[in-house]
């Protein structure tokens, strides 16, 4: 709908602070897009898929040297591209997206159906763009670990509204939970930590605490050592991202 | 200009995908039937038309130009679409700065050009096989251009309809049955009235050749 593929049903869009609907053209400029699966021209090598849309763009035909470079596909560039594995198709068509310089780009499901190195070579590729190229990345996907790792916003929309919108920190933030400590001795583990004012209980014998500052929890484990306690593990017991989604989802975005 | 970007892309995409080689077939393939005709039985051949060779060779020829031009366009109208099909490639060329109208139009005038250029080597080819014939008569150059450029443009109409099949249809199966169909149909055009697209490149050259030729088939 971003890119003006489908008509929204009612509302407007305004990128760059345009109107969709009146400056269509204007904003695809600036708009680089990688719409679900790759879709290249297989007869055509990679060099030759960029010239066809470079020519549409109409932008300098050095910037398919530029692009080929950014997605280190220039070896392969001359073997026409029904050849490529699916990573490299995707890289090709992350390729495509920035071919016209954009300011924002839309890549929709970019790791879907890539082998873990895929992935991972895609994932590095997504995370360098706003730094070494300044631009802004939308990225949408299901697979909320990767997520989690590449992005900086994130938004869940559920059922066509958007019930979550912040920063990765601030979930991260409201995601974590208490610490975790195995210590030798549970029991009077947990009478100290009692004595010295903070809460806390025993479970599947672990000590478990709620939050605390950084300064709270070296206070414990100062006093816990210092009281012959052996200390084998401090965990953080995190929410992940699933568990927090979950959280919203089934809230209706109360969180 | 917009469109010129458009089409320049499209040529580029058409590139080994035979469309070429389809162009050039059309012509030499209905070219190669007269030098079997004409070559096989040249001294009859020579006599029985002997007071206007160009004008024989160009009627027989043009029986055939219609049925050639449907079949042209479908195949043509197929390739083209099935070009962005295969790849999934509409949403990322819909989602380029480009309006639909440049897209789609630039389609068609693929197409178009195409056709020309398959009639531009009929006309020329004919020439050329007539001067191997020895055919010592003035060139008509009007009417060897006339029976290919005419019926092209009452075949338009088809390769509009043909290509808006292939557009929306994925499976090319359906418009290329259509095509070939409607192509086969073409050559009785001279049953159907006049208001039926497939017999406008027939009339659009019965006044000077075919009309006869037509009377002598049935």
């Amino acid at each position: 709908m971003l890119l003006g593929l489908i008509r929204p049903s009612q509302g407007s869009i305004h990128l760059f602070g345009k109107d969709l609907k009146k400056e269509k053209l204007n904003i695809l400029r600036k708009v680089g897009s990688l719409v679900e699966y790759p879709s290249n021209y297989g007869h055509l090598t990679a060099v030759q898929n960029l010239e066809a849309i470079r020519r549409i763009l109409d932008v300098p035909k050095s910037r398919i040297d530029e692009v080929l470079d950014i997605v280190q596909l220039t070896k392969e560039a001359k073997r026409p591209v029904k050849g490529y594995s699916l990573g490299m198709k995707q890289r090709l068509g992350i390729a495509s997206a920035l071919l016209g310089s954009p300011e924002l780009l839309i890549l929709d499901e970019p790791t879907n159906g890539l082998d873990p190195a895929g992935i991972h070579e895609i994932r590095e590729l997504i995370r360098s763009m706003p730094k070494q190229h300044g631009i802004t990345v939308l990225v949408s996907s299901h697979l909320l670990s990767e997520v989690e790792q590449m992005a900086g916003t994130v938004g869940i929309i559920r059922e066509g509204v958007m019930v979550f919108q912040d920063t990765i920190h601030n979930l991260q933030q409201q995601a974590a939970g208490g610490f975790q400590l195995k210590v030798s001795n549970p029991q009077e583990a947990l009478q100290l930590i009692h004595a010295e004012g903070y809460s806390g209980e025993l479970n599947k014998g672990a000590l478990m605490l709620t939050k605390m500052s950084d300064q709270q929890i070296a206070n414990v484990i100062k006093r816990l050592v210092d009281n012959h306690h052996d200390i084998y593990r401090v965990e953080e017991n995190r929410k992940s991202l699933e568990d927090i989604f979950m959280q919203v989802i089934g809230q209706g975005g109360i969180l | 200009m917009m469109l010129g970007r458009a089409l320049s892309a499209d040529f580029l995409k058409m590139r080994r995908k035979g469309i070429w080689f389809l162009a050039f077939l059309g012509p030499v393939g209905l070219l190669a039937m007269q030098a079997l005709d004409f070559g096989l039985r040249y001294d009859y051949m020579m006599e029985l038309n002997a007071s206007d060779l160009w004008g024989a060779l160009i009627q027989q020829l043009s029986f055939f130009v219609p049925l050639a031009l449907f079949m042209g366009s479908t195949l043509i109208a197929s390739l083209i679409a099935n070009v962005e099909h295969q790849s999934g490639s509409w949403k990322q060329l819909l989602a380029l700065p480009i309006s639909r109208s440049a897209v789609f139009t630039s389609k068609y005038l693929l197409g178009v050009i195409v056709l020309l250029i398959s009639c531009l080597l009929l006309s020329g080819g004919t020439i050329i096989l007539g001067l191997a014939l020895k055919f010592k008569a003035e060139i008509p150059i009007q009417q060897l251009l006339s029976f290919t450029f005419l019926p092209l443009l009452a075949a338009l109409p088809l390769l509009a309809f043909q290509l808006w099949l292939s557009l929306i249809i994925k499976n090319q199966a359906l418009p290329v049955t259509i095509g070939i169909t409607a192509s086969i149909a073409s050559l009785f055009s001279g049953n159907f009235p006049a208001f039926v697209p497939l017999t406008w490149p027939t009339y659009s050259i019965m006044d000077s050749a075919t009309k006869q030729l037509l009377l002598v088939l049935y």
